[in-house]
């Protein structure tokens, strides 16, 4: 079985009277360490690919099974625990909280999987090397530049050690050259054997990536890495 | 999430929003004060009202009397204090001694030297005498035939007489003619306003013109001059009385007693009635029961002579009446004080939702990286009970400043008024336990529904809420 493994899933939103189905059958099989590329028009269902695949949302249909785990099975507090084990998570937004230095945003997810202060001192300060920004661990991100900012994020996305890395536009609220620093980060971060999907619009995200899937109407149309 | 990185968070979070945790906190600051305050001030008030009921008459005595002396409906019922039922009185649990305590009812003078003076005289049984409470200034306190144990203030009423002859008359006034001398306590009831706020002042001035001075009768011999009337004729007749023991002030009306064996009452009542007594068959007029040195045990031996048709009384039950009384009060003070802190509830509430609200982005991140439901709720309970501290803490400390400022003021008119200032405001140790701990419940109760929206925020929408 692959490492991921989507079957028959389908998942409608009541939008007023209207019912949308913003996915309609999909599925999908993900090997460990594949870099792929969610790309589609908006409301093609790939953000919401994204959310079921990292345990924030659930299906009405089909079933997700991630590393042997069928995660459409878990209840709220095995998800909670599948998102903190499994998903790393990166936005378009950032989402870092603005009143905490880049530091204890780093080590803020490591706060709910109780590991010890010191240990998450020393991690995330690590990590804030390793993406660059050993000298910012003390500034809060209204003092960063969006590319700094977003490598927080990555920072932060990592931090558990996940072993699927879900990015939601990374790349959309940046320049070209700070979208080119992130996706070079992102390559040496799938080098390293993190399975990486990343939902984009941006075709230079896509020629990074080692497989390509475009989606409309909820379902999938292309997929240039299908077995 | 561990405890310390919880409290962490916490503090963070209500540093960030601080203007408002310190206006949400005011309302439980108002609240707890004034719960301390009103409990304070209701405490110091039960205090001060007991100590003063306990320190005249000895906790552990029972008064006794038959059913008709209080209007019993007719004579069959009246069940008589006869020596019998003192022997059935003294086979009850928890009855050290009983004995009669008759007051002699005729006209009496003590006479010493060229002074007079007075005192209410009480035949009592000599083998209960170690039992009475009595606290010795002068003696051994032992009753033998005409020698007297006398209370502190006895010695006290004497007088240089010039003129007409005074009279000390028992029947009833158990405070005698210097009832209201010296801040004595009123005899039986009336006065409860004296009692609240100490011993209220004022000499009575009626008979300030009249030479006292206190004298040391231990060792003396007074002579009682008893009269009585005889068909129009009057017939006087003087007893040698020894002074054996006098007693220490009690500060309350026993004070001007006089303690003589039923032996010598009883050859006095022969003499005045013309008659002997009849206590055997008609009985004594009111016993005095002494039980074991416990309140509830005092309490159950009332209930139980009373079980068996007698009037019995207590200050112990006085006591303790007053005392639930007070606490009542405590309670319906404390409650409405209460009210204070619901309204700070509702203030923390608010806070909370609306710091949900802003917030949303963050909870849904939150979920994202793995946070709990017990976790998210437990951030937001948590602020919610640290607001509610936070309040009682400063609560707390101003309610006990306001209680001092209002003990300050108490004590400065108790003192121009006369009575020794003593503390009206008394704050027990659990009173802050019990003040804080309330607050910290209400700011927590406050969380919950808070904390409750915070975890069904749907995390998707949460994390693109702008």
């Amino acid at each position: 079985m692959a490492f991921i493994s989507i079957r028959g899933l389908r998942r409608r939103y009541v939008m007023g009277e209207v019912i949308v189905k913003a996915l309609d059958g999909v599925d999908l099989e993900v090997e460990e360490g594949e870099f792929l590329c969610l790309m589609g028009p908006s409301g093609s269902g790939k953000s919401t690919l994204l959310n079921l695949l990292g345990g924030l949302d659930s299906p009405d249909e089909g079933s997700i099974v991630v590393n042997g785990q069928e995660i459409t099975k878990l209840d709220q507090n095995g998800l909670s625990l599948y998102r903190q084990r499994q998903i790393g998570y990166i936005f378009q937004s950032f989402n870092l909280i603005a009143t905490m230095t880049t530091l204890q945003n780093v080590e803020f997810p490591m706060m709910f999987s109780g590991v010890s202060r010191p240990d998450r001192r020393r991690r995330a300060t690590e990590a804030l090397i390793k993406v660059g920004l050993g000298d910012r661990i003390r500034h809060r991100p209204t003092e960063l530049s969006g590319g700094q900012q977003q490598r927080v994020a990555v920072a932060r996305g990592l931090i558990n050690n996940p072993t699927i890395l879900l990015g939601d536009e990374p790349t959309g609220n940046l320049d070209s050259k700070m979208s080119e620093e992130i996706l070079n980060m992102l390559v040496e971060v799938n080098r390293n054997g993190q399975t990486l999907v990343v939902v984009t619009h941006d075709p230079r995200v896509s020629g990074y990536a080692g497989r390509i899937i475009h989606m409309l109407d909820g379902r999938i149309v292309s997929d240039d890495g299908k077995h | 999430m561990r405890l310390l990185d919880l409290v962490t968070l916490v503090l963070s979070n209500l540093n960030r929003m601080r203007g408002r945790v310190v206006m949400t906190a005011m309302g439980v600051v108002i609240g707890t004060s004034a719960i301390v305050v009103l409990i304070a001030l209701s405490t110091g008030l039960k205090q001060q009202t007991v100590d003063n009921f306990s320190s005249f008459g000895t906790l552990n005595q029972i008064t006794v009397f038959s059913r008709s002396r209080f209007g019993g409906s007719s004579d069959e019922d009246t069940v008589s204090l006869t020596p019998e039922i003192i022997k059935e009185i003294s086979q009850i649990e928890g009855v050290v001694a009983v004995t009669p305590y008759e007051q002699f009812s005729g006209q009496t003078t003590l006479r010493l030297n060229r002074m007079q003076g007075f005192g209410s005289l009480y035949g009592i049984d000599p083998s209960v005498v170690p039992y009475m409470g009595f606290e010795l200034a002068e003696g051994d306190a032992l009753l033998s035939r005409n020698t007297v144990i006398i209370g502190a203030s006895v010695g006290d009423g004497f007088s240089e007489v010039t003129t007409s002859t005074r009279s000390t008359s028992g029947g009833g006034d158990r405070g005698g003619p210097g009832g209201n001398r010296n801040g004595g306590m009123p005899p039986g009831g009336g006065g409860i306003e004296g009692m609240l706020f100490g011993m209220g002042g004022g000499r009575s001035e009626e008979e300030s013109t009249e030479e006292e001075s206190t004298l040391d009768l231990y060792g003396r011999t007074l002579l009682l001059d008893m009269t009585r009337s005889n068909d129009g004729e009057t017939d006087t007749r003087t007893v040698r009385l020894r002074v054996g023991s006098v007693l220490e002030s009690t500060g309350g009306n026993e004070d001007y007693n006089i303690y003589m064996s039923m032996g010598d009452l009883e050859s006095l009542v022969t003499w005045s009635n013309g008659k002997r007594p009849t206590w055997n068959s008609s009985g004594y007029t009111q016993l005095l029961v002494i039980a074991e040195q416990d309140a509830q045990i005092t309490l159950d031996v009332t209930k139980e002579i009373t079980d068996r048709g007698f009037n019995a009384m207590s200050t112990t039950s006085v006591v303790e009446s007053l005392s639930s009384t007070f606490s009542l009060i405590q309670a319906v003070l404390g409650g409405i004080a209460s009210i204070a802190l619901l309204v700070a509830a509702i203030g923390i509430a608010n806070t909370m939702v609306m710091a949900v609200l802003e917030r949303t982005r963050e909870i849904g991140l939150m979920k994202a990286i793995g946070a709990r439901n017990r976790d998210i709720l437990s951030v937001f309970i948590t602020e919610a009970t640290a607001i509610g501290l936070l309040g009682g803490l400063m609560g707390v400390l101003i309610g006990a400043g306001v209680a001092q400022i209002v003990d300050l003021f108490a004590a400065g008119y108790l003192s121009s008024s006369g009575s020794e200032a003593s503390s009206v405001v008394v704050i027990p140790l659990w009173l802050p336990v019990f003040a804080i701990g309330f607050s910290m419940f209400i700011g927590m109760a406050a969380g919950i529904y808070p904390a409750f929206r915070a975890v069904q925020l749907d995390p998707v929408n949460a994390l693109k809420y702008e």
